[in-house]
């Protein structure tokens, strides 16, 4: 299902995951079904859904790092010129933290808390060259600068003694060092103050101009990154229910989750809003067949525990949803 | 740092007083006369008179608080008194004793790390697969093996049978190898399960995914990054079964015939040789509070935090 | 990172797969009990009796396992055996919950200066290993099985305590213990009611844990000659008699060894069964 990538196609695709399925080994349970989207080189594509929804497991397969109760069961994830479903162990370390680089949620344990940062970032170093440690510590050094820190004094700190943004600094300039071709950030900003967050973000961006690298923006909150990302994809349930550009999703969100995640956003109209959308269902609830979101869904309809594929509605802009096709208003099923 | 010397310091006071009054009134308990034992009585005739000497000399006759204090004062001097076997003091038969027991204990901790580290290490990797059921059952026998009885077991086979390691003695590397073992053995292969546990703990920690992300190899997240947050929990017990350690060190000694602390004291308890019964209990008593020190100590060196915490206090 | 796995059905736990070790514990206990309670009118020859002319002889139909030293029958005293081991165990197991758990439900409940100094001088008896108390009673106050068993209660008690005391001061400032308060409850009333049924789980897990433990200490003991003394058919003991001879006649000391090793290994599956059951915390 779902030939149609509606993002841009083509061999500037630095990142592409196509009909990726995930399912745990002993139960056969499916995590992520069919996922399929790409990140042109260059550019920043966000991820969101609520926690669950499979949006982190997706990173940890971008990183090869999918545990062994796990397994791929279908699909590739091309980075680069890399297959990384295919590769081996030591070629995916060679990958990790070089090609590819993870920014953690938890920023107060992204480092090994009885390790002083200055030694966790020669050990990165030595990890991916032959450098000796003198040669190691200027590029820690020099990189730790660059990312607006105190550099001699943060190398020899233990994490604890840090603040929450230093640390976030630090392992942005750990993950940097290398001028990876694709960040992975998993709600790099959700443990900091909003100020402290936008701050990072910023120089996420301008990080990005300067390595001309793409990033991987993982958010449960669609608001927080509709102004950073060029590209965004909606996950319920382990599927991507909608994706598209991020000004296309945000103007005419067609699927009822992604018009759930933009209700709480303040809109600056003249019209007050309608009223508020109850949704059925506790967070979580994912039907087994057909659309995920079908059990809580205000719109759901017959057709929708069959397998949903995926409509496009513009070039830049596709959902697996019947709301896609029909017209909306005619087609609801009151409860 | 300090406060946790301090408390050790305090708690080691309060052993060592809770020790000497509980030799000291179990001993004015016991039954028999030190006096008749010391005259060698069953052997010798006794005069009243000198049994009264001797008493008046040991200070028998003075009222029970006095003696306590007597022997407070006396003990605050490193003076246990003497033997009523040799009629030696009683330090300086804990001391030619001492160094036999402390190598029994250091080999038997070096091989329990020999073991404990790889087998909890290999569980660990391999978690519900063959090594880690292979250690489960390990650790379940050793839970359940008398000692003594697998110490038994080990010099029928390998001494009378195979004839490869000598049974009993001391001096020699081949000599150690059986008491060691029997002695490390089931604390060992206990030790290798908590040792997963812990393990399992922080290899499932978030800094550990992202050392992994950073492509860092397996084994150096492994020795570097995980194992220090594991073997925390597998030293605070280790802390608090050293005591039983020494127990099981005493059965060793009987077992394999080594001259050490334990062996003098079973010997003092069949001989009712008090003061050494008495000396032996105490210098336990001091070892596992300054075991239980360097262990606390050995914290502040796995995990720098400790320190800061307290400092931040 | 972590993906949660589905829970499996609730399975009563002795059948689960997993717990295949646990279920041999407690098929080897019912075993143990049987032999316990039946053994000594069932067994072939005396325990007591000495027969010099058959020393050291080897299984017969008389003698399923031979006999020992003095001629006696080591299948019969291994049975009679059982009851003094495990009697022995369960008086001290149980004499340690009596004394243990009222005064950790009223250390606890009360709190204060009394938990404090009660806290003090457990550490400090705690530092004193069990072992090497009891070779000091047992030292002062003569070998005999009676001391052995005191000075094992003396030191055990104290864990059955800080269990209890932990539990009840968790406990003791929730909601509900207020409600009680409110509601005109008696102090007694509420340890009875409320908190004493917290603690039964944890203790007996900590009980059977303990079982098994018991039993090597007092055969590891009688082993060094401090326990049970001879003619007793305890089975430290019996090992100790069979010392001497161990080189010639080794089923002196295997047997009463394997019996040991398989009552403690079946306490041992049962106790961590329960505790896997209960889900509590190892200390």
């Amino acid at each position: 299902m779902a030939e149609n990538k509606t993002t841009t196609t083509g061999e500037n695709n630095l990142l592409l995951v196509e009909n990726l399925s995930v399912t745990v080994r002993n139960s056969g349970k499916k995590l992520i079904q069919n996922l399929n989207f790409s990140i042109p080189k260059g550019e920043i594509f966000g991820l969101v859904g609520e926690s669950g929804s499979g949006k982190s497991l997706t990173a940890t397969v971008i990183l090869g790092m999918l545990s062994k109760s796990l397994e791929v069961t279908s699909g590739t994830v091309k980075l680069g010129q890399s297959e990384i479903t295919s590769l081996s162990e030591k070629e995916l370390r060679n990958i990790r933290g070089h090609d590819s680089a993870y920014l953690s949620q938890n920023y107060q344990s992204f480092f090994t808390p009885f390790i002083k940062v200055g030694k966790q970032f020669i050990e990165i170093i030595r990890c991916h060259t032959n450098m000796s440690r003198k040669e190691a510590k200027k590029v820690a050094i020099h990189w730790l600068n660059r990312v607006h820190l105190p550099a001699e004094r943060v190398f020899n700190s233990y994490p604890d003694e840090l603040s929450g943004g230093q640390l976030q600094r630090a392992s942005i300039a750990s993950a940097i060092m290398f001028r990876p071709k694709l960040i992975i950030a998993d709600e790099p900003t959700t443990a900091l103050d909003v100020l402290t967050g936008e701050r990072i973000l910023d120089l996420l961006c301008e990080l990005k101009e300067e390595l001309n690298c793409s990033i991987l923006l993982i958010s449960h909150d669609l608001r927080h990154i509709i102004n950073r990302t060029q590209t965004v994809g909606v996950m319920y349930g382990g599927q991507i229910v909608e994706i598209g550009k991020t000004s296309a999703v945000v103007a005419d969100p067609i699927h009822p989750y992604t018009n759930l995640l933009l209700q709480s956003r303040l809109k600056l109209s003249n019209q007050p809003p309608l009223e508020l959308q109850t949704m059925l269902g506790e967070p979580g609830l994912i039907a087994e067949e057909g659309c995920p979101f079908s059990k809580r869904c205000p719109s759901v309809m017959k057709s929708c525990s069959n397998l949903v594929p995926m409509n496009s509605i513009g070039t830049h802009h596709s959902a697996a949803c019947h709301l896609v096709k029909a017209e909306r208003e005619e087609r609801y099923v009151t409860h | 740092m300090f406060t946790i010397i301090k408390n050790r310091v305090i708690q080691l006071i309060v052993v060592l007083f809770i020790l000497s009054l509980f030799t000291f009134t179990l001993m004015k308990m016991a039954p028999g006369d030190p006096v008749l034992t010391i005259l060698n009585a069953d052997e010798m005739v006794v005069t009243e008179e000198d049994q009264a000497e001797l008493r008046n000399k040991l200070g028998f006759d003075q009222p029970l608080y006095i003696q306590y204090g007597r022997w407070m004062l006396n003990l605050m001097q490193f003076d246990l008194g003497k033997s009523y076997m040799t009629g030696k003091p009683v330090v300086e038969e804990l001391l030619t004793r001492l160094p036999i027991t402390a190598e029994l204990t250091f080999f038997a901790l070096t091989l329990m790390l020999c073991i404990t580290v790889p087998l909890g290490v290999w569980s660990a990797k391999y978690v519900n697969r063959w090594p880690d059921q292979f250690s489960r059952i390990l650790a379940l026998v050793g839970a359940s093996i008398p000692s003594f009885w697998l110490g038994l077991i080990l010099i029928y086979f390998f001494a009378f049978k195979l004839g490869v390691l000598p049974s009993s003695g001391i001096g020699s590397y081949p000599q150690i190898i059986l008491p060691a073992f029997t002695l490390g053995f089931t604390y060992a292969v206990i030790y290798a399960r908590l040792l997963r546990a812990g393990l399992l703990q922080s290899l499932s920690e978030d800094y550990v995914y992202a050392a992994r992300a950073r492509g860092v190899k397996e084994w150096r997240i492994l020795w570097l990054h995980a194992f220090r947050a594991a073997i925390l929990p597998v030293l605070t017990i280790f802390g608090l079964s050293l005591g039983s350690f020494l127990g099981g060190a005493v059965v060793v000694e009987i077992l394999f015939s080594w001259p050490g602390l334990g062996s003098l004291a079973i010997d003092a308890i069949l001989n009712r040789d008090y003061p050494v019964i008495q000396g032996y209990v105490l210098l336990t008593g001091v070892f596992v509070v300054l075991a239980n020190l360097i262990v606390d100590l050995s914290y502040y060196v796995i995990d720098p935090r400790m320190k800061r915490k307290e400092e931040a206090l | 990172m972590n993906i949660q796995m589905p829970r499996i059905n609730q399975i009563p736990f002795f059948f689960k797969k997993q717990n295949l070790l646990i279920q041999c514990g407690i098929i080897f206990f019912i075993i143990i009990i049987l032999i316990t309670l039946i053994g000594p009118f069932i067994v072939p020859n005396d325990p007591f009796t000495a027969n010099m002319s058959e020393r050291l002889s080897p299984p017969s139909s008389v003698y399923p396992l031979g006999t020992d030293h003095m001629g006696r029958c080591i299948f019969s005293r291994l049975i009679v055996g059982a009851q003094s081991t495990l009697g022995i165990t369960a008086l001290v197991v149980v004499t340690v919950a009596l004394i243990g758990i009222p005064i950790g439900l009223v250390i606890g409940y009360i709190g204060g200066r009394l938990d404090t100094v009660f806290m003090r001088l457990a550490d400090g008896i705690l530092a004193l290993p069990e072992f090497i108390l009891a070779i000091a009673i047992a030292g002062f106050l003569g070998p005999s099985l009676t001391n052995l068993m005191i000075s094992i209660v003396f030191v055990k008690w104290i864990a059955y305590t800080r269990v209890v005391r932990s539990i009840v001061i968790s406990e003791r400032n929730k909601d509900y213990v207020l409600a009680a308060k409110v509601g005109g409850s008696s102090s007694w009333k509420i340890i009875r009611r409320h908190m004493f049924p917290q603690v039964v789980s944890p203790v007996l897990v900590l009980a059977t844990l303990d079982i098994g433990k018991v039993i090597l200490t007092i055969s590891s003991l009688s082993y060094l000659g401090l326990g049970a003394q001879p003619p007793a058919p305890e089975w430290g003991a019996m090992l100790n008699d069979g010392r001497p001879y161990f080189q010639s006649a080794p089923e002196l000391m295997i047997y009463p060894g394997l019996a040991i090793f398989f009552v403690v290994l079946a306490f041992n599956l049962m106790g961590e069964g329960l505790r896997d059951k209960w889900d509590v915390k190892s200390r």
